[in-house]
């Protein structure tokens, strides 16, 4: 396979990266924001896959069954936002609980079945690996919706009120604010985005399965900190949270480019796990060795250090 | 800046060296195992190279088989003239997506899908390139198409080979081997389509011969002993269909039954090898070839995929597990091979 087969997919491949990416501006609202490690995600996304095939294949909409994955996803976020906030279970454990019912109810959904098809030849759907390029502009678009709403929400005095919850939760207390209320607001709008990004991507790949979540916390951060170390790279000092997010999406793409070159490499499958891991530990370090070098302390040191000591 | 792009090339170039190298090594390898000495070929048009793309779920010693079957049987029929790309998704359901996608922009001859979720992104991928599939169990439920409809063959661009095993055989062998038994146990993985229509087929053949069935159902691995334990405590004899999770904690599951003196009748080879005590196995590699034949009939001869009946396994072998037999003070009948242990 020639680098124009690369090329031909890259469409598909974007897709799917946006897809990705939207999942990840949703885990962006726990993580970055409010600093809270959700592990509900790998649930949510396979909850929003469940209900868009079971709303499509009962023959509503694809519309109707991407709002109520959406709603779907919200549900899910406050039950980990309530074994959180009410009940005192500490954020990663909570997270895992929520994931672990989240398995259990979408067989539920499904009514038992652990993998539902939704074939492209029988309904009307969002997107499909079918329709490439129509699939890349719909998601553009969503994606793009979605960016405008988030930047317009954390905007807002309440959306500021669950920025200052990740930042500084006595200070926020201080003012007067819910910090437990908002934390629950951030994990019911996160898994709410994840869920939709899950009915969009059982739509994109023609099934919803009960194992399609696993894994999407990782795909999520690795996005998340690919993308920032771009940003980093391009913009530096004018950096802003549109931009953030933007390239949170953008972030999504580059790791199923990642993902296709691997494959287009014919790396041994086994060792995707690995590449990947590598590739985020990259991503991860580089700024922070960067960030040492240019250390004004380890400069000081080296001009003067001796001398004053 | 610049140091950090330079970085990222470097890590990128170094990684990609390293996928090259094993590429070259196992394409060594594979060109060593299949590519028979033969330079003239019975093939239809000897200028045409075909490309053909495997798609297959996860690496397991019966999807390796069934793969291995295809290659083997379009090696024998295009020798030099078919090249075979084959892909593994390592589990992912996306991942399958993504190579499926690739091999549509690659625009090759023909797609061999290998398990439910490569089957159903290569059929979402393209409704053009033909599709031969393997190890599906259901084709009708794996693709959607109402059991009202089903006529034998999908009707779309999809053909190929079932593994569904030969369930009223085996509840027929259940029922030989365990004629006192009243309680048994279907023991499978909740998150697998295939073991869930299986389950249910057998639980009918098995009421009908006037066994009070219950199925016990784990999630993964981190729950099978748990989940066996307490089928061994209200079963006379369990029973575990072709389940992927399954075939990979057998030991587990062994360690369970065996002690709690509960034998096991197994729905494949695989896992009759790790913890049954007998089954009615078909073989993977032999789905695979007949997989392999159908897809040459496309290639070479035009065939429509839309119109081939999905073919099931062939022929069925009656093995049993002479370590498990001994342990438990269980003699079967003369018929019954003995499984090869290592």
């Amino acid at each position: 396979m020639g680098i124009e087969t690369l090329i031909a997919g890259l469409p598909g491949t974007a897709a799917q990266g946006i897809i990705y990416g939207i999942m990840a501006l949703g885990i962006f609202i726990t993580f970055k924001l409010l600093n809270f490690a959700d592990l509900s995600v790998d649930g949510s996304f396979a909850t929003g896959g469940a209900v868009a095939a079971m709303v499509i294949i009962s023959g509503h909409s694809w519309i109707l069954a991407l709002v109520l994955a959406f709603i779907a996803g919200a549900l899910a976020g406050l039950i980990t936002g309530v074994l959180h906030t009410l009940l005192g279970i500490p954020d990663i454990l909570s997270g895992i609980l929520t994931q672990l019912a989240l398995y259990s109810i979408n067989l539920r959904i499904t009514g038992n079945q652990p993998n539902t098809p939704i074939s492209v030849d029988k309904y009307n759907l969002a997107v499909s690996l079918r329709y490439k390029t129509d699939a890349l502009i719909t998601v553009l678009v969503i994606a793009v919706i979605i960016i405008s709403i988030m930047y317009w929400f954390f905007g807002t005095e309440m959306g500021s009120a669950i920025r200052a919850t990740g930042t500084n939760p006595a200070m926020t207390k201080a003012q007067g604010i819910n910090v437990n209320l908002m934390k629950a607001l951030g994990l019911v709008l996160s898994n709410a985005f994840v869920a939709f990004a899950g009915a969009l991507s059982a739509q994109f790949n023609g099934n919803a399965d009960v194992n399609m979540g696993r894994g999407a916390i990782v795909i999520g951060l690795a996005a998340i900190i690919i993308g920032e170390v771009f940003c980093n790279a391009l913009f530096k000092k004018k950096r802003n949270f549109i931009l953030t997010l933007t390239f949170v999406v953008f972030g999504g793409i580059l790791y199923y480019l990642f993902i296709a070159i691997v494959l287009w490499l014919k790396m041994p499958a086994n060792d995707m796990k690995l590449f990947t891991a590598i590739i985020v530990a990259i991503f991860l370090a580089v700024p922070y060795l960067k960030n040492k070098h240019n250390s004004s302390f380890r400069k000081a040191a080296k001009r003067g250090g001796k001398e004053n000591a | 800046m610049k140091k950090l792009l330079s970085v990222i090339m470097a890590s990128a170039l170094a990684l990609s060296l390293v996928a090259c190298g094993t590429d070259a090594a196992a394409k060594k390898e594979a060109s060593n195992d299949s590519e028979p000495a033969v330079e003239e070929t019975a093939t239809t048009d000897d200028s045409k190279t075909y490309n053909v793309g495997v798609i297959q779920l996860v690496q397991h010693p019966a999807l390796d088989a069934a793969t291995e079957g295809f290659q083997a049987a379009l090696v024998d029929k295009l020798g030099s003239s078919v090249n075979i790309t084959v892909e593994n998704a390592s589990g992912d359901n996306s991942t399958c997506a993504t190579i499926a996608n690739s091999f549509v922009s690659d625009n090759v001859d023909l797609i061999m899908a290998n398990a439910t979720p490569a089957l159903q992104a290569s059929g979402t991928a393209t409704s053009t390139i033909p599709i031969v599939a393997t190890s599906i169990t259901d084709y009708a439920t794996a693709l959607g198409i109402s059991v009202d409809d089903w006529s034998g063959a999908t009707g779309v661009n999809v053909t190929g080979t079932s593994d569904l095993a030969p369930l009223d055989g085996q509840a027929e062998m259940l029922k030989e081997l365990f004629p006192d038994a009243k309680e048994v146990g279907i023991i499978y993985c909740s998150g697998e389509d295939n073991s869930k229509f299986q389950a249910g087929k057998i639980k009918g053949y098995l009421e009908d011969y006037g066994y009070t069935v219950s199925e016990y159902t784990f999630s993964d691995s981190s729950d099978v002993a748990t989940v066996v334990q307490s089928a061994c405590g209200s079963s006379d004899v369990l029973y575990v269909p072709t389940d992927n999770v399954a075939a990979s904690c057998a030991e587990t599951i062994n360690n369970v039954a065996v002690t709690a003196k509960v034998p096991i009748v197994a729905g494949e080879e695989g896992i009759c090898k790790g913890c049954g005590i007998a089954t009615l196995s078909i073989s993977y590699y032999d789905i695979g070839y007949a997989a392999g034949l159908m897809a040459y009939e496309i290639l070479a001869n035009g065939a429509d995929p839309a119109t081939m009946d999905i073919q099931y396994a062939p022929e069925f072998t009656k093995e049993y597990n002479p370590t498990i037999a001994e342990q438990l003070g269980i003699t079967l009948p003369d018929d019954y091979v003995a499984i090869e242990m290592e």
